[in-house]
């Protein structure tokens, strides 16, 4: 070849690398969502918009596991008028910038992702009392993240007073052309008896879940009070929104009670759709792109355990409803507690999934439950993967109450958590005097051998309640489950200690419109709030809480066999399912076992095998591992008091490595690759620790 | 020999009683020494005011039984001790000082929070004695929260 032309080739070679090299950075800096984390970001809460909580990475594995150091952390103290204690985000990561909330004031603050150095934080909306009686605060679970990829780039949150929130992500300033100068008031368009609007201040209606972003849509859910102890059943009524990411305006919206004529709308009976309330969305929720479908997962109705003013089904409460991505109109619905008096909820994002059942490609969605199953569908017909047969459950005796007569109960998989406390297999039985005074302890409560024993009206000289275990707190709670979409494997942790006592007792006159509320005869009656309540940082004072009737009368006696739980252990588990075959393929206990257990002196000289924590902790999958920490603090031999942060093989359930937490696991950990580095980030808090994420990566 | 055997006797044993009085009254003069919650460090007429004001502040979150609901978390048994143990009081009267009731921390005064803890103690099965805890976090920061072991 001649020099001349040999240059020539040179030169358009150098001027084609160097087109290659613009068009392949063009590319990098492009952040396309429907990607999830398949390069190495964390975009969405859970990983992706089909609630995976996955990422392919597997820098970090068994071998080097334990080698994990801490690169940085963030403490959260000053992010509001006092430190949190409750810190449950998971963090996003996008094009090197961690995006979270952190706070009593539900802060939004963006971190260098390798150093944890502060870039930005946002926190300028005081929202006074609407916050302070807001029924979810502290800083909930996170941001959300939108991009046009032509440089419009946007934090989208949800403030404790209701606020949908628009944020430059470069700065943290609040997009003018969202809503009114970045802000969409949500609470306009919440209503509550027949179609009236709450009042903006005091109406109660929040959210801990992020937004779900997709395409140029925000899907926002709806959340309030716990409902144990409240005034009225009329309540503001759950709903889903979507929302325009660049201008706020409301597409469309989903309304969780059906009304008369609309389907649905004759199980609310004697017009209660009317006089009844909450059924919110305030879990994640999930979509399918391709298929154009949003799936909502729903929670219970007014008054969490006394159904006596909402006799019916009371559809969507308690379901999984499949609706039209653009419309929000619904496709198709299952309903997993009919007329819900146990504050089952949904509890987490519907996991969406595309398996292989009997050589039957099925694109799937699995929903995991506090009452201990994975719930499996065909997410485009909505028709159960298995059956699910509607099955004989006992009966209330409460005055007013109409407890369904069937629950659905899924065939496969099988329950990876107990559904109910087995009398007497389940019972604690360290040694035989404990199993004795175990079961003799229960003789006191109501115990039908089924899931779903109604409350009854306990008395502290007779009946004290009735035991279930699963609802409220426990199975599979907010933080959720994952799985491996390439193997098609699901990891569900849950709590299997969670035992309730269900009583309920009239309310004193004139408290509330509701005629039985959680408590029990022959004790003081006292208001029961839910999680963190009034500690928002414009939290008003409240009024000593004076005993409302009752006052000095004993208070119930707890439940446990000296000090430590009534059912043996395992206290809590992380179990895998495959979804190809509905089979459970391990189910290993969870967490240390707490000193409770490991120093009672009724179990001196004993052995007793780890028995895993009762607790709500979410997860992370990575290639290879599984990542969790343990959901509460202990002091073993060995170590300082604290936690860890475990790592199981994804194949066997081994514990294949543990890392020092100071604190108990509090948000759910995520994952993420920059510069060639893997880092772990999970959120911890509790006891005397405050809230603080903490990085983890491999050692230079 | 008897005899001398009778005053070594008597010599050790009042060796013992003038060391133990004396180590006594080490004790009464220096009250900072490492104690933990099985000493003694409240009385029960404290631990009394302590359940009155608990069930006005406290009780609406962590229930009457101090059991928790699920969401704030219990006061006694297995998830307090796995919270606290190997902390001091002084860590568990500076936590609530400084935030609780979440509503209004100011609302509930030091000495009654140091009331609430005596409460606390009691309904755990310390043991109660002779003295108040103060509701001084540096001064509480010396007992020690312990699971016997």
């Amino acid at each position: 070849m001649s020099r001349r032309l040999l240059g020539a080739c040179l030169s358009i070679g150098v001027v084609v690398a160097g087109l290659t090299s613009i068009v392949v950075s063009g590319q990098s800096n492009a952040v396309n969502l429907a990607d999830g984390t398949s390069k190495g970001e964390w975009p969405y809460y859970s990983g992706d918009v089909r609630g995976s909580r996955f990422s392919p990475l597997e820098q970090i594995n068994a071998s080097n596991f334990n080698k994990l150091e801490v690169a940085w952390r963030f403490k959260t103290d000053n992010l509001g008028t006092r430190p949190e204690y409750k810190l449950e985000g998971t963090p996003l990561m996008v094009k090197g910038v961690i995006y979270t909330t952190a706070g009593s004031r539900r802060a939004v603050v963006a971190l260098d992702a390798r150093t944890g150095e502060q870039l930005w934080v946002f926190n300028a909306i005081r929202e006074g009392m609407r916050a302070g009686g807001a029924p979810r605060q502290l800083s909930g679970r996170g941001v959300s993240y939108w991009t046009d990829n032509k440089g419009d780039d946007r934090i989208i949150y949800v403030t404790t007073g209701y606020r949908l929130v628009a944020l430059n992500a470069k700065n943290g300033q609040p997009i003018p052309a969202f809503g009114r100068d970045g802000i969409v008031d949500m609470k306009l368009g919440a209503t509550f008896g027949r179609g009236q609007q709450i009042d903006l201040e005091s109406g109660e209606i929040g959210l801990h879940s992020t937004p779900t972003i997709v395409g140029d849509v925000a899907l926002v859910g709806s959340s309030f009070k716990e409902g144990m102890t409240i005034k009225t059943h009329n309540n503001t009524k759950g709903m889903v929104r979507a929302y325009d990411v660049r201008t706020g305006k409301v597409l469309w919206q989903f309304n969780t009670i059906a009304k008369p004529g609309e389907v649905g709308g004759d199980t609310w009976e004697q017009e209660s759709w009317a006089s009844n309330g909450n059924t919110g969305v305030w879990a994640h929720i999930t979509v399918d792109q391709e298929a154009g479908i949003a799936y909502l997962p729903v929670e219970t109705p007014s008054s969490d355990f006394y159904g006596g003013h909402r006799p019916g089904d009371n559809l969507f409460a308690e379901s999984l409803v499949a609706v039209d991505l653009k419309t929000g109109v619904r496709k198709w619905h299952f309903q997993f507690i009919h007329h819900g008096i146990w504050d089952h909820d949904m509890s987490s994002a519907p996991m969406l999934v595309d398996i292989v059942v009997d050589g039957k490609p099925i694109k799937a969605v699995a929903c995991p439950s506090k009452q201990g199953w994975l719930y499996m569908f065909d997410r485009i017909s909505g028709k159960p993967i298995w059956p699910m047969p509607e099955t004989p459950v006992p009966q209330s005796d409460v005055p007013g109450e109409k407890a369904a007569k069937t629950q659905p109960i899924p065939s496969k998989p099988p329950a990876y958590a107990r559904t109910f406390v087995k009398i007497p297999d389940d019972v604690i039985d360290f040694t035989p005097a404990l199993r004795a005074e175990g079961l003799n302890i229960l003789k006191r409560y109501r115990t039908d051998q089924s899931p779903y024993v109604p409350y009854i009206l306990g008395d502290i000289n007779g009946l004290l309640g009735s035991v279930n275990i699963g609802n409220t707190g426990g199975g599979t709670n907010w933080p959720g489950a994952g799985l491996d979409p390439e193997t098609k494997v699901a990891y569900l942790p849950a709590s299997n200690s969670g035992v309730s006592v269900g009583s309920l007792v009239e309310g004193p006159p004139g408290y509330s419109d509701i005629k039985y509320l959680a408590g029990m005869k022959g004790t003081e009656f006292r208001l029961r709030d839910g999680p963190g309540f009034g500690s928002a940082a414009d939290a008003p004072r409240t009024e000593a809480n004076a005993a409302i009737a009752g006052a000095g009368l004993p208070a119930p006696p707890a439940l446990n066999v000296q000090g430590m739980s009534i059912v043996k252990p395992p206290y809590g588990v992380l179990a895998a399912i495959d979804l190809n075959k509905g089979d459970l393929m391990w189910q290993v206990p969870h967490g240390d076992t707490p000193d409770v257990v490991r120093n009672h002196p009724l179990l001196k000289g004993m052995n007793i095998p780890k028995t895993g924590q009762n607790g709500a902790v979410g997860l992370v999958i990575t290639r290879t591992l599984v990542v969790m920490g343990d959901p509460q603090v202990t002091t073993p031999p060995g170590r300082a008091r604290g936690a860890m942060l475990r790592a199981y093989d994804k194949k066997s359930g081994a514990e294949v490595g543990a890392v020092y937490l100071p604190a108990q696991q509090s948000g759910s950990p995520m994952t993420y690759l920059l510069d060639g580095k893997q880092y772990i980030v999970v959120a911890v808090s509790g006891g005397n620790y405050s809230g603080e994420y903490i990085a983890f990566r491999l050692p230079e | 020999m008897k005899l001398r055997v009778i005053f070594g006797g008597l010599a050790i044993i009042w060796l013992a009683s003038v060391s133990g009085s004396a180590l006594q009254a080490k004790q009464a003069a220096a009250p900072g020494a490492a104690k933990s919650v099985w000493d003694g460090v409240f009385t029960k007429e404290q631990a009394d005011r302590g359940a009155e004001a608990f069930k006005t502040a406290c009780s609406e979150c962590h229930g009457n039984d101090l059991a928790g609901d699920g969401f704030a978390p219990a006061l006694s048994g297995s998830d307090f001790m796995g919270n606290w143990n190997d902390l001091s009081v002084g860590d568990l009267f500076e936590r609530i000082r400084i935030s609780m009731p979440p509503s209004g921390p100011s609302a509930v005064t030091p000495a009654q929070k140091a009331d609430i803890v005596a409460h606390i103690m009691n309904f755990n099965k310390f043991p109660a004695g002779t003295t108040e805890l103060e509701p001084k976090t540096e001064v509480l920061k010396a007992i020690k929260i312990e699971m016997k072991k």
